[in-house]
Protein backbone atom coordinates (compact mmCIF):
# COMPACT_ATOMS: atom_id res chain seq x y z
CA UNK A 1 0.00 0.00 0.00
CA UNK A 2 0.87 3.41 -0.99
CA UNK A 3 -0.24 6.96 -0.09
CA UNK A 4 -0.14 9.99 -2.12
CA UNK A 5 2.77 11.20 0.15
CA UNK A 6 5.25 8.41 -1.45
CA UNK A 7 6.27 7.73 -4.90
CA UNK A 8 7.48 4.23 -6.16
CA UNK A 9 11.07 3.38 -4.76
CA UNK A 10 13.79 2.95 -7.25
CA UNK A 11 16.43 1.37 -4.63
CA UNK A 12 15.66 -2.07 -3.60
CA UNK A 13 13.80 -1.99 -0.46
CA UNK A 14 13.51 -4.13 2.76
CA UNK A 15 10.21 -5.08 3.24
CA UNK A 16 8.45 -5.22 6.71
CA UNK A 17 4.96 -4.42 8.18
CA UNK A 18 3.41 -1.70 10.70
CA UNK A 19 2.83 -3.97 13.68
CA UNK A 20 -0.29 -0.57 14.12
CA UNK A 21 -2.22 -1.13 10.99
CA UNK A 22 0.00 -3.78 8.94
CA UNK A 23 0.75 -1.38 6.54
CA UNK A 24 3.32 -2.99 3.89
CA UNK A 25 6.45 -0.53 4.43
CA UNK A 26 9.53 -0.43 2.52
CA UNK A 27 13.11 0.62 4.12
CA UNK A 28 15.44 1.84 1.98
CA UNK A 29 18.15 3.64 4.18
CA UNK A 30 19.42 -0.78 4.92
CA UNK A 31 21.11 -0.65 8.52
CA UNK A 32 21.11 3.33 8.58
CA UNK A 33 17.38 3.22 9.80
CA UNK A 34 17.10 3.25 12.77
CA UNK A 35 13.04 4.44 12.86
CA UNK A 36 10.26 4.73 10.27
CA UNK A 37 7.08 6.29 9.87
CA UNK A 38 4.08 4.05 9.14
CA UNK A 39 2.81 5.84 5.33
CA UNK A 40 -0.74 5.11 6.76
CA UNK A 41 -0.93 5.58 10.52
CA UNK A 42 2.10 7.71 10.81
CA UNK A 43 3.11 5.48 14.03
CA UNK A 44 6.52 5.74 14.63
CA UNK A 45 8.49 2.38 14.30
CA UNK A 46 12.08 1.43 16.07
CA UNK A 47 13.59 -0.07 12.62
CA UNK A 48 16.61 -0.89 14.66
CA UNK A 49 14.85 -4.37 14.47
CA UNK A 50 12.86 -6.47 12.36
CA UNK A 51 9.75 -6.82 14.68
CA UNK A 52 9.39 -2.75 14.35
CA UNK A 53 7.92 -1.89 17.98
CA UNK A 54 5.73 1.51 18.10
CA UNK A 55 7.42 3.73 19.42
CA UNK A 56 5.08 7.27 19.24
CA UNK A 57 1.57 6.69 17.66
CA UNK A 58 0.35 10.10 16.10
CA UNK A 59 -2.37 11.52 17.99
CA UNK A 60 -2.81 14.74 15.54
CA UNK A 61 -5.38 14.65 12.53
CA UNK A 62 -3.04 17.07 9.92
CA UNK A 63 -1.30 14.88 7.53
CA UNK A 64 1.89 17.49 5.89
CA UNK A 65 2.20 16.77 2.04
CA UNK A 66 5.91 17.29 1.28
CA UNK A 67 6.73 19.80 -1.69
CA UNK A 68 8.86 16.83 -2.52
CA UNK A 69 7.59 13.49 -2.58
CA UNK A 70 9.09 10.73 -0.67
CA UNK A 71 11.29 8.45 -2.79
CA UNK A 72 12.14 11.39 -5.16
CA UNK A 73 15.75 10.90 -6.85
CA UNK A 74 17.94 13.71 -6.68
CA UNK A 75 21.13 14.67 -8.27
CA UNK A 76 23.52 16.84 -6.08
CA UNK A 77 27.14 17.84 -7.12
CA UNK A 78 26.62 14.41 -9.83
CA UNK A 79 25.44 12.06 -6.97
CA UNK A 80 21.74 10.53 -6.97
CA UNK A 81 20.05 10.70 -3.53
CA UNK A 82 16.75 9.56 -3.07
CA UNK A 83 14.45 11.29 -0.87
CA UNK A 84 13.64 8.84 2.15
CA UNK A 85 12.82 10.88 5.22
CA UNK A 86 10.53 14.11 5.78
CA UNK A 87 10.01 16.26 8.74
CA UNK A 88 8.35 19.38 9.81
CA UNK A 89 10.55 21.50 12.82
CA UNK A 90 8.91 24.34 14.61
CA UNK A 91 9.17 27.11 16.96
CA UNK A 92 6.58 28.36 19.57
CA UNK A 93 7.51 31.28 21.53
CA UNK A 94 5.31 33.76 23.50
CA UNK A 95 4.94 35.83 20.46
CA UNK A 96 5.49 33.96 17.44
CA UNK A 97 5.14 30.31 15.89
CA UNK A 98 7.07 29.46 12.83
CA UNK A 99 7.87 26.41 11.41
CA UNK A 100 10.31 24.91 8.15
CA UNK A 101 10.55 21.62 6.77
CA UNK A 102 13.24 19.04 6.34
CA UNK A 103 13.74 16.55 3.66
CA UNK A 104 16.27 13.42 4.50
CA UNK A 105 18.36 11.91 1.27
CA UNK A 106 20.49 8.89 1.08
CA UNK A 107 22.66 7.31 -0.88
CA UNK A 108 24.03 3.93 -0.04
CA UNK A 109 27.31 4.96 -1.05
CA UNK A 110 27.48 8.61 0.30
CA UNK A 111 25.30 8.72 3.39
CA UNK A 112 22.94 11.06 4.16
CA UNK A 113 22.14 14.75 3.17
CA UNK A 114 19.34 17.18 4.48
CA UNK A 115 17.36 19.82 1.91
CA UNK A 116 15.64 22.55 4.62
CA UNK A 117 13.07 24.63 3.36
CA UNK A 118 11.10 28.03 4.94
CA UNK A 119 9.04 29.81 2.53
CA UNK A 120 10.33 29.06 -0.82
CA UNK A 121 14.05 29.22 0.74
CA UNK A 122 16.12 26.16 0.01
CA UNK A 123 19.21 25.17 1.96
CA UNK A 124 20.96 21.81 0.76
CA UNK A 125 22.90 20.77 4.27
CA UNK A 126 25.83 18.31 5.09
CA UNK A 127 26.71 16.90 8.42
CA UNK A 128 29.78 18.19 9.43
CA UNK A 129 32.30 15.85 11.17
CA UNK A 130 34.96 18.98 11.41
CA UNK A 131 34.13 21.24 14.63
CA UNK A 132 34.28 24.86 13.69
CA UNK A 133 36.35 27.14 15.87
CA UNK A 134 35.00 30.29 17.34
CA UNK A 135 35.99 34.01 16.38
CA UNK A 136 34.27 36.87 16.24
CA UNK A 137 32.46 38.03 13.36
CA UNK A 138 30.23 41.48 12.94
CA UNK A 139 31.13 42.12 16.00
CA UNK A 140 29.22 39.24 18.06
CA UNK A 141 30.06 35.61 18.29
CA UNK A 142 31.07 33.41 15.37
CA UNK A 143 32.68 30.37 14.02
CA UNK A 144 35.09 29.94 11.18
CA UNK A 145 34.75 26.51 8.67
CA UNK A 146 36.73 26.47 5.90
CA UNK A 147 38.47 29.48 6.19
CA UNK A 148 34.95 31.30 5.97
CA UNK A 149 33.76 33.18 8.99
CA UNK A 150 30.50 32.70 10.25
CA UNK A 151 28.42 35.76 12.23
CA UNK A 152 25.43 34.75 14.59
CA UNK A 153 22.14 35.22 12.84
CA UNK A 154 19.82 33.48 15.28
CA UNK A 155 19.01 30.57 18.07
CA UNK A 156 15.91 29.10 19.09
CA UNK A 157 13.91 26.07 20.33
CA UNK A 158 13.14 23.92 17.47
CA UNK A 159 10.60 21.15 18.60
CA UNK A 160 10.29 18.00 15.61
CA UNK A 161 5.89 18.73 14.66
CA UNK A 162 5.80 15.91 11.84
CA UNK A 163 7.69 13.27 10.61
CA UNK A 164 7.32 11.04 7.57
CA UNK A 165 9.23 8.14 6.12
CA UNK A 166 12.85 6.79 7.53
CA UNK A 167 15.57 8.30 9.59
CA UNK A 168 18.74 7.21 10.54
CA UNK A 169 17.94 8.41 14.24
CA UNK A 170 15.18 7.62 16.80
CA UNK A 171 12.63 10.20 16.07
CA UNK A 172 10.34 11.41 18.09
CA UNK A 173 7.39 13.88 17.82
CA UNK A 174 7.93 17.12 20.57
CA UNK A 175 11.64 16.21 20.72
CA UNK A 176 13.75 19.60 20.81
CA UNK A 177 16.85 20.32 20.51
CA UNK A 178 18.50 24.09 20.99
CA UNK A 179 19.82 25.33 17.34
CA UNK A 180 21.51 28.28 16.57
CA UNK A 181 22.20 29.85 12.95
CA UNK A 182 25.85 31.81 11.67
CA UNK A 183 25.44 33.05 8.47
CA UNK A 184 28.29 33.32 5.93
CA UNK A 185 25.64 33.95 2.63
CA UNK A 186 25.53 31.36 0.48
CA UNK A 187 26.44 29.21 3.59
CA UNK A 188 24.79 28.81 6.69
CA UNK A 189 26.66 27.05 9.59
CA UNK A 190 23.99 25.53 12.27
CA UNK A 191 24.94 24.15 15.36
CA UNK A 192 22.23 21.45 16.93
CA UNK A 193 22.42 20.60 20.51
CA UNK A 194 20.70 17.87 22.44
CA UNK A 195 21.19 16.04 25.78
CA UNK A 196 24.44 17.70 26.11
CA UNK A 197 25.55 16.33 22.15
CA UNK A 198 26.12 19.14 19.46
CA UNK A 199 26.11 18.65 15.90
CA UNK A 200 27.17 20.97 13.31
CA UNK A 201 25.87 21.13 9.58
CA UNK A 202 26.80 23.28 6.85
CA UNK A 203 23.84 24.53 4.28
CA UNK A 204 24.14 26.17 0.93
CA UNK A 205 21.17 28.15 -0.35
CA UNK A 206 19.81 26.80 -3.31
CA UNK A 207 17.31 28.50 -5.74
CA UNK A 208 14.11 26.44 -5.69
CA UNK A 209 14.37 26.17 -9.02
CA UNK A 210 17.66 24.54 -8.80
CA UNK A 211 16.37 21.93 -6.42
CA UNK A 212 13.20 21.40 -9.35
CA UNK A 213 15.71 20.35 -11.45
CA UNK A 214 17.55 18.41 -9.48
CA UNK A 215 14.81 16.13 -8.62
CA UNK A 216 13.52 16.55 -11.93
CA UNK A 217 9.83 17.57 -10.41
CA UNK A 218 7.11 19.13 -12.79
CA UNK A 219 5.45 22.63 -12.62
CA UNK A 220 7.49 25.55 -10.50
CA UNK A 221 8.82 25.56 -7.10
CA UNK A 222 7.37 27.54 -4.24
CA UNK A 223 7.93 31.64 -4.95
CA UNK A 224 10.33 32.58 -2.26
CA UNK A 225 8.71 35.08 0.73
CA UNK A 226 11.07 37.54 2.51
CA UNK A 227 14.74 37.33 2.48
CA UNK A 228 16.26 34.46 3.96
CA UNK A 229 19.46 34.40 6.40
CA UNK A 230 22.31 32.94 3.80
CA UNK A 231 20.49 34.18 0.91
CA UNK A 232 23.07 35.50 -1.24
CA UNK A 233 22.53 39.46 -1.95
CA UNK A 234 21.61 40.06 -5.69
CA UNK A 235 23.84 43.47 -5.38
CA UNK A 236 26.93 41.43 -3.42
CA UNK A 237 30.04 42.53 -5.01
CA UNK A 238 28.04 45.13 -7.27
CA UNK A 239 28.84 48.22 -4.98
CA UNK A 240 32.44 47.81 -5.25
CA UNK A 241 32.12 47.06 -9.00
CA UNK A 242 29.62 50.21 -9.34
CA UNK A 243 32.34 52.23 -7.37
CA UNK A 244 35.42 51.23 -9.30
CA UNK A 245 33.42 51.76 -12.56
CA UNK A 246 32.76 55.60 -11.16
CA UNK A 247 36.11 55.58 -10.33
CA UNK A 248 37.29 55.15 -14.56
CA UNK A 249 34.52 57.24 -15.87
CA UNK A 250 35.88 59.80 -13.72
CA UNK A 251 39.32 59.51 -15.16
CA UNK A 252 37.76 59.43 -18.66
CA UNK A 253 36.00 62.38 -17.68
CA UNK A 254 39.29 64.17 -16.37
CA UNK A 255 40.73 63.66 -19.29
CA UNK A 256 38.09 64.43 -21.62
CA UNK A 257 37.64 67.61 -19.53
CA UNK A 258 41.51 68.05 -20.23
CA UNK A 259 41.92 67.50 -23.83
CA UNK A 260 39.04 69.90 -24.05
CA UNK A 261 40.98 72.46 -22.20
CA UNK A 262 44.14 71.88 -24.64
CA UNK A 263 42.07 72.71 -27.53
CA UNK A 264 39.80 74.88 -27.28
CA UNK A 265 40.88 78.55 -28.35
CA UNK A 266 39.78 80.76 -25.23
CA UNK A 267 41.05 83.44 -26.77
CA UNK A 268 39.99 87.12 -25.36
CA UNK A 269 38.93 89.34 -28.51
CA UNK A 270 37.48 92.06 -26.73
CA UNK A 271 38.26 93.98 -23.46
CA UNK A 272 37.05 97.62 -22.48
CA UNK A 273 36.30 99.80 -19.18
CA UNK A 274 33.18 102.05 -19.04
CA UNK A 275 31.26 103.97 -16.05
CA UNK A 276 27.93 104.79 -15.60
CA UNK A 277 26.19 107.71 -13.66
CA UNK A 278 22.76 108.60 -13.30
CA UNK A 279 21.30 111.24 -15.47
CA UNK A 280 17.08 111.73 -15.56
CA UNK A 281 15.86 110.97 -19.03
CA UNK A 282 19.20 110.20 -20.88
CA UNK A 283 19.58 107.17 -23.08
CA UNK A 284 22.49 105.28 -21.05
CA UNK A 285 23.16 102.82 -24.69
CA UNK A 286 26.15 102.48 -26.68
CA UNK A 287 27.71 100.34 -28.92
CA UNK A 288 31.52 98.92 -28.82
CA UNK A 289 34.00 98.76 -31.80
CA UNK A 290 33.55 95.83 -33.97
CA UNK A 291 35.70 92.32 -32.92
CA UNK A 292 36.53 89.69 -35.29
CA UNK A 293 35.29 86.39 -34.30
CA UNK A 294 36.82 83.32 -35.72
CA UNK A 295 36.00 79.54 -36.21
CA UNK A 296 33.16 77.83 -37.06
CA UNK A 297 30.10 78.44 -34.67
CA UNK A 298 31.71 78.44 -31.34
CA UNK A 299 30.58 79.84 -28.64
CA UNK A 300 31.67 83.19 -26.75
CA UNK A 301 31.60 84.33 -23.71
CA UNK A 302 30.95 87.69 -22.16
CA UNK A 303 32.05 88.87 -18.82
CA UNK A 304 31.22 91.50 -16.32
CA UNK A 305 32.45 92.72 -14.08
CA UNK A 306 31.67 95.88 -11.45
CA UNK A 307 33.53 98.00 -9.10
CA UNK A 308 30.04 97.79 -6.47
CA UNK A 309 29.51 97.58 -3.16
CA UNK A 310 25.82 97.22 -1.51
CA UNK A 311 24.48 98.02 -4.95
CA UNK A 312 23.62 96.58 -8.42
CA UNK A 313 24.22 97.17 -12.32
CA UNK A 314 21.44 95.86 -14.99
CA UNK A 315 23.01 95.51 -18.04
CA UNK A 316 20.80 94.85 -21.05
CA UNK A 317 22.98 93.42 -24.31
CA UNK A 318 23.38 92.52 -27.61
CA UNK A 319 26.22 90.88 -29.63
CA UNK A 320 25.51 92.06 -33.12
CA UNK A 321 26.47 90.90 -36.34
CA UNK A 322 28.07 94.14 -38.20
CA UNK A 323 27.82 92.39 -41.56
CA UNK A 324 24.66 90.34 -41.40
CA UNK A 325 22.62 92.11 -38.60
CA UNK A 326 21.94 88.52 -36.90
CA UNK A 327 21.25 89.50 -33.09
CA UNK A 328 21.67 87.54 -30.15
CA UNK A 329 20.19 89.53 -27.08
CA UNK A 330 21.02 88.87 -23.66
CA UNK A 331 21.42 90.77 -20.11
CA UNK A 332 22.73 89.90 -16.63
CA UNK A 333 23.24 91.69 -13.01
CA UNK A 334 25.76 92.29 -11.38
CA UNK A 335 24.86 92.47 -7.52
CA UNK A 336 27.07 92.90 -4.50
CA UNK A 337 26.03 93.52 -0.79
CA UNK A 338 27.81 93.39 2.31
CA UNK A 339 27.71 93.90 5.68
CA UNK A 340 28.99 92.62 9.18
CA UNK A 341 27.45 89.32 8.81
CA UNK A 342 29.31 88.46 5.16
CA UNK A 343 28.35 89.01 1.77
CA UNK A 344 25.97 88.47 -0.63
CA UNK A 345 25.79 88.20 -4.60
CA UNK A 346 29.35 88.55 -6.47
CA UNK A 347 31.14 92.16 -8.43
CA UNK A 348 31.20 89.27 -11.60
CA UNK A 349 29.18 87.77 -14.13
CA UNK A 350 29.62 86.01 -17.04
CA UNK A 351 26.87 84.30 -19.88
CA UNK A 352 27.89 81.81 -22.25
CA UNK A 353 26.17 82.17 -26.11
CA UNK A 354 26.25 78.97 -28.22
CA UNK A 355 27.18 78.38 -31.52
CA UNK A 356 28.19 81.87 -32.69
CA UNK A 357 29.03 81.90 -36.57
CA UNK A 358 32.34 83.68 -37.68
CA UNK A 359 31.96 87.16 -38.63
CA UNK A 360 32.43 91.30 -36.98
CA UNK A 361 30.79 91.74 -33.83
CA UNK A 362 30.18 94.55 -31.46
CA UNK A 363 28.15 94.63 -28.60
CA UNK A 364 25.30 97.04 -27.70
CA UNK A 365 25.55 97.80 -24.17
CA UNK A 366 22.56 99.44 -22.17
CA UNK A 367 23.73 99.79 -18.52
CA UNK A 368 20.93 100.31 -15.51
CA UNK A 369 21.41 101.02 -12.22
CA UNK A 370 19.07 102.66 -9.19
CA UNK A 371 17.91 106.31 -9.43
CA UNK A 372 20.77 108.83 -8.62
CA UNK A 373 23.60 105.90 -8.41
CA UNK A 374 26.72 107.88 -9.07
CA UNK A 375 29.77 107.09 -11.38
CA UNK A 376 30.39 103.33 -11.50
CA UNK A 377 33.09 101.46 -13.34
CA UNK A 378 32.28 98.41 -15.13
CA UNK A 379 34.30 96.30 -17.53
CA UNK A 380 33.44 93.82 -20.14
CA UNK A 381 35.42 91.63 -22.00
CA UNK A 382 34.66 88.75 -24.62
CA UNK A 383 36.33 85.23 -25.27
CA UNK A 384 36.08 83.28 -28.05
CA UNK A 385 35.64 79.37 -27.97
CA UNK A 386 35.97 78.78 -23.84
CA UNK A 387 35.53 75.88 -22.18
CA UNK A 388 32.08 75.07 -20.01
CA UNK A 389 33.20 73.27 -17.00
CA UNK A 390 29.54 73.16 -15.17
CA UNK A 391 29.09 70.15 -17.84
CA UNK A 392 31.79 68.30 -16.59
CA UNK A 393 30.79 68.74 -12.42
CA UNK A 394 27.20 67.88 -13.57
CA UNK A 395 28.59 65.14 -15.09
CA UNK A 396 30.80 63.79 -12.46
CA UNK A 397 27.57 64.58 -10.17
CA UNK A 398 25.32 62.50 -12.32
CA UNK A 399 27.51 59.94 -12.64
CA UNK A 400 27.76 59.40 -8.47
CA UNK A 401 23.88 58.35 -8.93
CA UNK A 402 24.75 54.40 -9.73
CA UNK A 403 27.09 53.33 -7.61
CA UNK A 404 24.99 55.16 -4.79
CA UNK A 405 21.78 53.66 -5.94
CA UNK A 406 23.46 50.38 -5.80
CA UNK A 407 25.41 51.17 -2.36
CA UNK A 408 21.35 52.31 -0.76
CA UNK A 409 19.49 48.94 -2.53
CA UNK A 410 22.42 46.50 -0.98
CA UNK A 411 22.32 48.24 2.56
CA UNK A 412 18.44 47.70 2.07
CA UNK A 413 18.97 43.81 1.20
CA UNK A 414 20.87 43.40 4.67
CA UNK A 415 19.13 45.53 6.54
CA UNK A 416 15.81 43.60 5.56
CA UNK A 417 18.12 40.36 6.30
CA UNK A 418 19.08 41.30 9.64
CA UNK A 419 15.86 42.29 10.79
CA UNK A 420 14.94 38.88 10.60
CA UNK A 421 17.75 37.67 12.87
CA UNK A 422 17.98 37.99 16.82
CA UNK A 423 20.58 41.19 16.03
CA UNK A 424 17.83 42.97 14.07
CA UNK A 425 19.64 46.45 13.29
CA UNK A 426 18.30 49.27 15.12
CA UNK A 427 16.75 52.62 13.39
CA UNK A 428 18.63 55.54 13.28
CA UNK A 429 17.32 58.47 14.86
CA UNK A 430 16.19 60.47 11.79
CA UNK A 431 14.55 56.54 10.85
CA UNK A 432 13.19 56.90 14.08
CA UNK A 433 11.63 60.63 13.59
CA UNK A 434 10.46 60.20 9.97
CA UNK A 435 8.30 56.80 11.18
CA UNK A 436 6.93 58.72 14.17
CA UNK A 437 5.82 61.04 11.78
CA UNK A 438 4.56 58.54 9.36
CA UNK A 439 2.80 57.20 12.54
CA UNK A 440 0.90 60.37 13.30
CA UNK A 441 0.04 61.05 10.28
CA UNK A 442 -1.77 57.75 10.03
CA UNK A 443 -3.58 58.52 13.14
CA UNK A 444 -4.87 61.99 11.41
CA UNK B 1 31.17 43.86 -16.74
CA UNK B 2 28.31 42.75 -14.31
CA UNK B 3 26.57 46.51 -14.57
CA UNK B 4 25.90 46.75 -18.32
CA UNK B 5 23.65 49.46 -17.57
CA UNK B 6 25.82 51.29 -15.57
CA UNK B 7 28.59 51.16 -18.77
CA UNK B 8 25.68 51.96 -21.19
CA UNK B 9 24.81 54.89 -18.76
CA UNK B 10 28.09 56.43 -18.27
CA UNK B 11 29.45 56.00 -21.45
CA UNK B 12 26.04 58.13 -22.85
CA UNK B 13 26.50 60.87 -20.16
CA UNK B 14 30.29 60.77 -21.53
CA UNK B 15 29.08 61.55 -24.53
CA UNK B 16 27.17 63.43 -24.13
CA UNK B 17 29.16 66.07 -22.05
CA UNK B 18 31.60 65.82 -25.12
CA UNK B 19 29.06 66.76 -27.33
CA UNK B 20 27.92 69.65 -25.36
CA UNK B 21 31.30 70.79 -24.61
CA UNK B 22 32.63 70.19 -28.60
CA UNK B 23 29.56 72.08 -29.85
CA UNK B 24 30.28 75.05 -27.39
CA UNK B 25 26.23 74.72 -25.59
CA UNK B 26 25.00 76.85 -23.28
CA UNK B 27 22.30 76.68 -20.81
CA UNK B 28 22.04 80.32 -20.71
CA UNK B 29 19.28 82.53 -21.61
CA UNK B 30 20.19 84.08 -25.03
CA UNK B 31 17.15 85.23 -27.60
CA UNK B 32 18.41 85.31 -31.17
CA UNK B 33 17.08 87.85 -33.56
CA UNK B 34 17.88 87.18 -37.21
CA UNK B 35 17.46 90.63 -39.01
CA UNK B 36 18.47 94.37 -37.33
CA UNK B 37 18.51 97.39 -39.71
CA UNK B 38 22.50 98.52 -39.42
CA UNK B 39 21.02 101.61 -38.56
CA UNK B 40 21.37 100.65 -34.72
CA UNK B 41 25.38 100.67 -34.46
CA UNK B 42 24.61 105.18 -35.27
CA UNK B 43 21.81 105.33 -33.30
CA UNK B 44 21.75 101.98 -30.28
CA UNK B 45 19.16 103.78 -28.27
CA UNK B 46 16.42 102.85 -31.15
CA UNK B 47 16.72 98.99 -30.27
CA UNK B 48 15.42 97.71 -27.57
CA UNK B 49 16.16 94.70 -25.89
CA UNK B 50 14.41 91.49 -25.39
CA UNK B 51 15.44 91.83 -21.68
CA UNK B 52 14.78 95.39 -21.11
CA UNK B 53 11.96 94.91 -18.98
CA UNK B 54 13.51 92.22 -16.86
CA UNK B 55 13.11 92.20 -13.33
CA UNK B 56 16.06 92.72 -11.41
CA UNK B 57 17.13 92.08 -8.14
CA UNK B 58 17.16 95.67 -6.10
CA UNK B 59 17.50 94.29 -2.62
CA UNK B 60 20.03 93.49 -0.80
CA UNK B 61 21.50 92.80 2.90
Amino acid sequence: MSTTLVSQSLVKAKSLSCPNCGTPIELRGFAHTLSAVCPSCLSILDASNPELQILQTYQGKERIEPKIPLGSRGTFNGTVYELIGFEQRSVQTPDDYFSWDEYLLFNPYKGFRYISEYCGHWNVIRVQSRVPYPTTARGRRGWVLDARKFAAFDAMQAATSYVIGEFPWQVRLGETAACEDFIAPPYMLSSETTAGETTWSLGEYWEGSKIWQAFRLPGKPPSPQGIFANQVSPYAGKTGAAWRMWLWFNVALFTLMTIFNLTKANKEVFHDEYSYAYFKNHDTSFVTPAFQLDGVNKNVEVRFHADIRNDWIYLSMALINDETGQTFDFAREVSYYVDSDGSEGSRDNRVVIPSVPAGRYYLRIEPEMVTGALSTRYEISVRRDVPIYSYFWIAAALLLIPPIVTWFRSNQFEARRWRESDYRPVDSPVMKIAGGIIESLGDD
Amino acid sequence: MNNPLFLLYGVLLLGATGYLEYTGKSFDRINQQRVLPKSIRDNPGAYRSTYGGYSRYIGGK
